[in-house]
């Protein structure tokens, strides 16, 4: 796959802190990547330093193969979809979506009848006709959404950026568009390079997940390998689903607040430790007296309380050092659970779904 | 505190207020249908009549009293209000564009500008004359009058940018820019749209702050007089209702011009107005 995007040592610091801290990525051509990050992780001013509102202070950025650091953001062909859409208040539905063909510095002159062609299917793309002529202010969320997402792909950009796109949305149309920006992507074969703070949204709709931790990237990968195998406690931490304890590795156990924990029978440890981490869904709650077999790991802790989701029930227990300790169960494949409050409960999981950190 | 004793006192407050305010306009406007000539800027009216408004526009039978000296620095007060209005809005508008980024010394280059309407008018005034002087600069109403005008209104023009600019969503621009529209373009086509209510309020304040200038025209404004200056200068011989004619003339004025403000301030609301119904929905 060829690479639209690559970023070498970038860096970036603000009043001695550092936002970014020499973050190297590519991102391949005709692509969906996100990009996920809790809230300070720098995700926005890596966006920004993409797009050229701001310049990295060391590091270079390439875009097809020629360096942009130092070009002016409207020299760069890189679209950006803001997370306020900031349309312009003074110009109706068609006029924002015409406003770059009508006023670009470089690109294909076009003559009126072409842009106002170009406008129309564009329009029509991202399911805007008969709003033409409304003003901006008189559409709803949903649709101001469309219409910031149409004022940038009318201009053909090689890359998209977008800034939290669906967060300014309600869940229900959220969802929705989900679905609708990885359509419109796929028909238009640009890359979209999406970023959000929602590991659910950025495994969702990345073809690829780029998690940046604290000014740096922390992994790139397949949503599924991000999942499964997080390259870090840091990165594993972000993803929500996983139970973490920091201790040592000793012989043959990891050694955590909690007591030893046998290590799964294959461990090759993962970098960025030491820790050891079990996803919440690999975890079976049982009677405290019941027998743990030998491919099994197994701590005991108090019921606390629980949430139901509807496809599934999340219950905490509290572990005898204080900290508390996530279960999820599917409820397509067990009944739901009934714990009491404060009884103590095995908790038991197999040796191998384990991940350790060295 | 009960309401009961609040609301009247401020009642009576307010009242006492519009008086002050609008006591002395009102008694310039019942004297100046005084009847003349030979009627007298005091109570009481011996009889009500127009005639100082004919004699202010020289319709009156030739009298002992002098018509008003007002013609020619009527004209040079509005070219300068005009003049002051362009030159300080654009410098305004320039200026708090400039500080929207935080540059070297930018706090030193604010005191600086906001000088200019924190000096004593008559030392600017006294100050500009002597340098005109000894730099052999005639004085001028066009001149050195103008720069003063100038210097003083800036300050007011860039203090509404300011604010204004303090309200601006940057990511307009920015959404413009990663379009391919260059900054120059961008500022022409939405971010001067979006900031033109303040620029309204920013000509409105050096409009009539220029227009009514007196202690900095004073002394930096030479032979040819402003209209502030002439109209104080009648004063020094002997006042007729004449100048109160004119007073409410020039009131009149005032509101129209007022009113002409309100109307393009409504017209381009209305379209940001609708923006916050539509926020809040």
């Amino acid at each position: 796959m060829t690479t639209v995007l690559q970023l070498s040592n970038v860096s970036k610091i603000y009043a001695g802190v550092p936002a970014l801290d020499r973050v190297t990525l590519s991102v391949p051509g005709n692509s969906y990547v996100s990009l996920l990050g809790p809230s300070g992780s720098g995700k926005t001013t890596l966006l920004r330093v993409i797009a050229g509102f701001e310049e990295p202070d060391r590091g270079s950025v390439t875009l097809d193969g020629k360096r942009i650091d130092g070009t002016p953001a409207h020299r760069r062909g890189i679209g950006f979809v803001f997370q306020t859409f900031a349309l312009f208040p003074h110009l109706s539905v068609a006029r924002n979506v015409a406003f770059g063909l009508e006023n670009r510095e470089t690109g294909p002159s076009l003559d009126a009848a072409a842009i106002r062609r170009k406008v129309a299917e564009m329009i029509d793309l991202v399911g805007l006709k008969g709003l033409e002529d409304r003003g901006v202010t008189q559409i709803s969320g949903g649709q101001r959404q469309r219409v910031a997402l149409a004022r940038t792909l009318v201009t053909e950009p090689r890359l998209v950026l977008l800034d939290e796109p669906l967060g300014a949305l309600d869940a229900n149309l959220r969802t929705r568009m989900r679905g609708e920006l990885r359509a419109i992507r796929e028909r238009l074969g640009v890359t979209f390079l999406h970023v959000t703070g929602s590991e659910t949204e950025a495994l969702a709709m990345g073809d690829t997940v780029i998690v940046l931790d604290r000014g740096h990237v922390g992994q790139i990968d397949g949503p599924d390998a991000l999942y499964n195998r997080p390259a870090s406690p840091a990165v594993a931490r972000f993803l929500n689903c996983y139970n973490l304890f920091e201790g040592r590795l000793g012989d043959g156990a990891f050694v955590s607040p909690v007591g030893a924990l046998p290590l799964p029978p294959r461990a090759e440890p993962l970098g960025g430790g030491p820790a050891y981490a079990v996803r919440y869904d690999r975890v079976e709650v049982r009677p405290p007296n019941a027998p743990v077999a030998p491919d099994e790991v197994g701590i005991t802790g108090a019921f606390v309380a629980s949430e139901y989701t509807g496809s599934s029930v999340l219950s905490f227990f509290q572990l005898p050092d204080g900290r508390v300790f996530e279960v999820e169960d599917h409820l397509s494949h067990r009944a739901p659970p009934v714990y009491a409050p404060q009884e103590t409960y095995g908790l038991v999981w197999k040796r191998d779904a384990a991940l350790v950190f060295a | 505190m009960h309401s009961t004793v609040i609301k009247p006192i401020l009642a009576v407050y307010t009242g006492l207020f519009l008086l002050f305010l609008y006591g002395p306009l009102l008694v310039l406007a019942i004297l100046s249908f005084q009847t003349g000539p030979e009627g007298g800027p005091q109570f009481p009216i011996i009889e009500w009549s127009t005639y100082w408004y004919q004699h202010l526009f020289g319709l009156t039978p030739p009298s002992r009293i002098a018509p008003l000296p007002i013609e020619e620095s009527l004209v040079r007060s509005l070219v300068l209000a005009v003049a002051t209005m362009i030159v300080s809005t654009v410098l305004g508008v320039s200026a708090a564009q400039a500080f929207r980024t935080r540059f070297r010394g930018s706090g030193v280059v604010f005191y600086l500008i906001v000088l200019g309407m924190m000096v004593p008018g008559v030392l600017v005034g006294l100050g500009m004359a002597l340098v005109a002087n000894t730099l052999g600069i005639d004085r001028h109403w066009w001149g050195t009058a103008f720069v003063l005008h100038v210097v003083y209104t800036f300050p007011f023009a860039f203090l509404v940018m300011l604010a204004i600019f303090n309200r601006f969503d940057q990511s307009m621009e920015e959404a413009a820019w990663s379009l391919g529209v260059s900054p120059a373009r961008t500022f022409r086509k939405v971010t001067f749209p979006l900031i033109f209510p303040g620029v309204l309020s920013a000509m409105l304040f050096a409009f009539t702050l220029s227009y009514d200038e007196f202690s900095r025209t004073l002394f930096a404004s030479g032979r040819d007089l402003t209209l502030p200056l002439a109209i104080y200068g009648t004063f020094s011989v002997e006042i007729h209702p004449n100048v109160f004619a004119f007073g409410v003339l020039t009131t009149l004025f005032s509101f129209a011009l007022l009113g002409v403000y309100a109307v393009l301030m409504t017209l381009s609301v209305r379209r940001a107005k609708r923006v916050a119904i539509q926020e809040d929905a």
